[in-house]
């Protein structure tokens, strides 16, 4: 139940889900503090159309950039992001996600990922 | 002050000059300038080095050489004392000369004053000193008179506040003719703007009178208080709104146009004014007023309405409700005031993008009114035209009389604007699609061979090379002038670049588009030899076995999970690439030497693995491929051996006819060194599956002719205009020079208006291919909508999805 609860999960509903704590420190590239991996997703966006088939609004890491903080840190493709800093990520929208990413050159991250936190 | 020293009859100054010599002889002036300095006559002397070499007047220069003569007669003329005494005289009127010069004014009328110019065309210090000391006294002045304007003002201001508000209309009416007055001066204006109960009262007076004089007073004064940031934000939070709002009905022009400005500043500056003016009712009001006649009143008026119906899909509906787009349109057609066409147009540009306003713009003959401009030399004009008729152009396929848009389209294919050439090829792409009067208009005005060259000169910039192979890939098929076009693409050296279009870097949705053509393409047979020796048939078979074992990855991973997840690159599905290759080896295989190499190619047991396949239109290809090449006995042999019998027997039983029947053409092929009884249960099993015999051997038959539009090829499309906002950089999302093209509008936010119908059933190609479907062959129970994602819950309000690199 849980499992499938972390991946298809209806957004505002309370959930219950294994989570692997990711702790990553940003590079400094140039002007920005760069991370080095994508999201996509958020309550703004159709999942449906994502091409990775992700099955909720969840904020999902669709890209870990080759030997970049993100990569160190242990931050995996498809890992669905559930927390950042604190702050939710099961319910946000794309664009209020990237500025909690953008916002603290350290991230304290929660994430589930497929066949590890569940099956 | 010329007059006062240009008279070199002067006594003084005569006998000056005739000191001058007698003292010191030659050179005498120089000599005296010299003297002169150093008795600190300094600057105001006049005298300066030019005043020997050249003699001023006729008169003057007589009298010169008179004295002159005198000088030499008489050399002790003047004694020293002489020559003192005149220079104390100077000595004393100096300051009366630099009154002159900087207070000519305060002079008493005729009296004279003795002159240091010796030389008229030379103008002395002092004189010269006389205009910026004028200037400076005046600014002087301005200065002083400023203050007293806000000193008056501020004074002023509580009484008139109270005059506005009297009970009588004249006294109300003359406060607001004076204030008008005083708001044309900075600083009582100042004064005014800064009185929040003045602004109010103004507001009042407006709302509440009916006398022309006050509305005229107290709307003028809004208008100038309007240019100031401070006066905008005293006319927001005084409720100005509404009352402007209100003068819109105004017959009274002065009144019209006070208000119309004053509220277009307030739209372009002021927060908030956008939502006031929208309670107010302002866009019905505005909407009425595009009737009137005046460009520049119109100009402005069109841009209000840009303004707010921009990202505003209420707004866009009530301008529609309002008749807006027919007066838009009308706009368009009547006049030819740039200004006024290219803030029209950007209105149409903002319309064109919202589902219930598009039909009504080319209902109005919207195609038609913005091809006019296509030609104009205001390049921001053209542009928003094109980026207009590109929106509507997915709703205008049925259009008739789009004769003069297509050739002026072909026409803009040559510019130098990769802008241009972009929008222009996704409109011809779009008219294209399944519009038989336009393709064929299209080919006889040479666009195929525009849109080969476009092709070849845009390189590997797919923002034009893959509208533009979309648009050819329409113009092979389907109509009169389809063969033509076939050859015109070879004649023009195209084949040779559109297969290398199948190589990287070319992105998926283009990829799907070249295949489509070259499925086209190989409909004439004399294209068959140069697509084979430019490789095509190696390119797509490649395409189809990467495309193919993705598809097989995707479905055992999938069939762990719980839900089906459709393998999408760059918004192509890669059954659609499996689908368009091997459709497009199979018209290709209608040629025994493009048979020979397909069998190397190592590729018929995928077409035989995809006879399993769940979608029935790939079931259908591979079957119609291996229908092809089970002409040859030796292609019938590697179909047997890849043990197809099974598969293609069960498919006899297929709902869909057109797969039934290639899989019985395949296994009758197969039978021909069969024996006869062989052949004869064959030919049994074939009488009872399919009734109708009469389509038995028409090796066309349930290839739909559009195959290549059915998977909505122009479905790329669709994520391109639900891109979302081109702010948030996507990578994978698909099309990043999509998101060029639209980082380039003028107005950044205009991307997101684009992006504004996003997610939606939207997306124009998806919604004519599926018309395409429903009307085109009623053999196709195959509809290709089904196999998209469900749409977003909400069409307006759900992007589709992007990511964004951190």
């Amino acid at each position: 139940m849980c499992a499938k609860m972390a991946f298809q999960h209806q957004a505002g509903t309370a959930m219950e889900c294994l989570s692997i704590p990711i702790t990553l420190h940003k590079e400094r590239d140039g002007d920005t503090m760069r991370c080095g991996f994508k999201i996509g997703g958020g309550i703004d966006q159709d999942y449906h159309k994502s091409p990775q088939g992700y099955t909720d609004n969840g904020i999902y890491v669709t890209e870990v950039h080759e030997s970049s903080p993100a990569s160190k840190s242990g931050l995996r493709v498809h890992d669905k992001i559930l927390q950042c800093n604190g702050y939710d990520f099961t319910m946000v929208t794309h664009k209020k996600a990237v500025s909690y990413i953008k916002k603290h050159p350290v991230l304290n991250l929660l994430v589930a990922r497929k066949g590890v936190t569940s099956t | 002050m010329s007059y006062l020293q240009s008279n070199p009859n002067r006594p003084i100054s005569q006998s000056h000059y005739q000191g001058g010599p007698g003292d010191l002889p030659m050179p005498p002036a120089k000599e005296q300038t010299l003297m002169w300095q150093q008795n600190s006559y300094m600057g105001d002397s006049g005298i300066h080095s030019g005043a020997a070499t050249q003699v001023p007047s006729l008169s003057g220069k007589e009298e010169d050489m008179d004295l002159f003569d005198l000088d030499q007669g008489y050399s002790q003329g003047f004694t020293q004392d002489q020559v003192d005494e005149m220079n104390n005289q100077l000595n004393q009127t100096r300051s009366q000369r630099v009154r002159a010069a900087m207070f000519p004014e305060t002079l008493d009328e005729g009296i004279e004053i003795p002159s240091t110019q010796f030389d008229p065309s030379h103008q002395t210090a002092v004189q010269r000193l006389s205009e910026p000391s004028q200037m400076l006294k005046h600014a002087v002045v301005n200065l002083i008179n400023y203050q007293d304007d806000a000193d008056l003002a501020t004074r002023a201001i509580p009484e008139l506040i109270k005059l506005l508000n009297d009970e009588d209309q004249v006294v109300v009416s003359q406060a607001a003719m004076m204030v008008h007055q005083l708001s044309k001066k900075e600083a009582s204006r100042h004064a005014i703007m800064n009185s929040p109960q003045m602004v109010a009262a103004l507001v009042r007076a407006i709302s509440n009178s009916n006398d022309l004089e006050t509305t005229k007073g107290a709307v003028g004064t809004l208008h100038k208080l309007s240019h100031h940031r401070q006066g905008l934000l005293a006319i927001f939070k005084s409720g100005g709104i509404p009352a402007l709002v209100k003068l819109l009905s105004s017959p009274v022009e002065s009144v019209l146009f006070y208000a119309i400005t004053t509220l277009h500043n307030l739209l372009l500056h002021q927060d908030g004014s956008k939502m006031a003016v929208r309670l107010a009712g302002g866009l019905q009001k505005m909407v009425a007023l595009l009737q009137r006649n005046n460009v520049k009143f119109l100009a402005i008026v069109t841009d209000c309405l840009q303004i707010l119906a921009y990202g505003n899909q209420e707004s866009k509906l009530i301008i529609l409700a309002s008749q807006g787009p027919i007066e838009l349109v009308r706009i368009m057609r009547s006049y030819d005031y740039e200004k006024l066409l290219w803030t029209t147009s950007r209105v149409l540009k903002v319309l064109s993008v919202c589902p219930s306003n598009k039909p009504a713009i080319v209902e109005a003959g919207g195609m038609q009114a913005l091809a006019m401009h296509l030609g104009n030399p205001s390049g921001r004009l053209v542009q928003n035209c094109l980026w207009t008729l590109r929106n509507l152009s997915d709703a205008a396929t049925k259009v008739d009389g789009l004769e003069g848009l297509l050739s002026s389209l072909v026409q803009v294919l040559n510019s130098q604007d990769v802008h241009v050439v972009t929008c222009a090829s996704g409109i011809l792409s779009n008219l294209t699609c399944n519009n038989q009067r336009n393709k064929v208009t299209v080919c006889q005005v040479g666009g195929v061979d525009a849109l080969v060259r476009t092709i070849v000169s845009a390189g590997d910039r797919e923002e034009i090379t893959e509208p533009a192979v979309c648009a050819l890939r329409h113009l092979t098929s389907r109509h009169v002038e389809s063969e033509m076009a076939q050859n015109a693409v070879r004649l023009n050296y195209g084949i040779q670049v559109i297969v290398k279009l199948l190589n990287p870097p070319s992105r998926w949705p283009l990829v799907k588009a070249v295949i489509g053509l070259i499925r086209n393409l190989a409909l004439c047979p004399a294209n068959h030899a140069p697509l084979r020796e430019h490789g095509a048939i190696h390119h797509l078979v490649q395409l189809l076995m990467r495309a193919f074992q993705d598809t097989q990855r995707r479905s055992s991973v999938a069939s762990g999970g719980s839900q089906q997840a459709s393998s999408y690159a760059d918004g192509v599905r890669m059954e659609e690439i499996v689908e368009g290759t091997v459709g497009a080896l199979h018209i290709l295989a209608r040629e025994s030497h493009n048979r020979a190499i397909i069998r190397q190619q190592m590729v018929i047991p995928i077409f035989v693995q995809l006879l399993f396949n769940d979608i029935e239109n790939i079931q259908r290809v591979a079957a119609g491929v291996l229908c092809e090449l089970a002409a040859d006995k030796e292609g019938a042999e590697m179909i047997e051996q890849e043990g197809a019998t099974s598969p293609l027997t069960e498919l006899l039983h297929s709902r869909n006819e057109g797969v039934a029947t290639y899989a019985a053409a395949v296994l009758f092929r197969m039978s021909e060194d069969k024996p006869q009884d062989y052949k004869k249960r064959l030919s049994m099993e074939l009488t009872n599956s399919l009734f109708r015999e009469e389509n038995l051997w028409n090796p066309d038959l349930g290839i739909d002719p559009d195959l290549q539009d059915i998977l909505s090829p122009d479905q790329a499309y669709d994520t391109m205009y639900a891109q979302g906002p081109p702010s948030v950089h996507s990578n994978h999302g698909g099309r990043p020079y999509q998101q060029q093209g639209y980082d380039q509008i003028p107005i950044d936010m205009q991307g997101l208006e684009i992006g504004s119908h996003a997610g939606g059933n939207g997306s124009t190609y998806s919604q004519i291919e599926a018309m395409d479907v429903a009307n085109g062959d009623p053999d196709i129970n195959f509809d290709p909508i089904n196999q998209l994602p469900a749409p977003p819950q909400d069409n307006n309000q759900v992007a589709a999805w992007y990511d964004t690199d951190l």
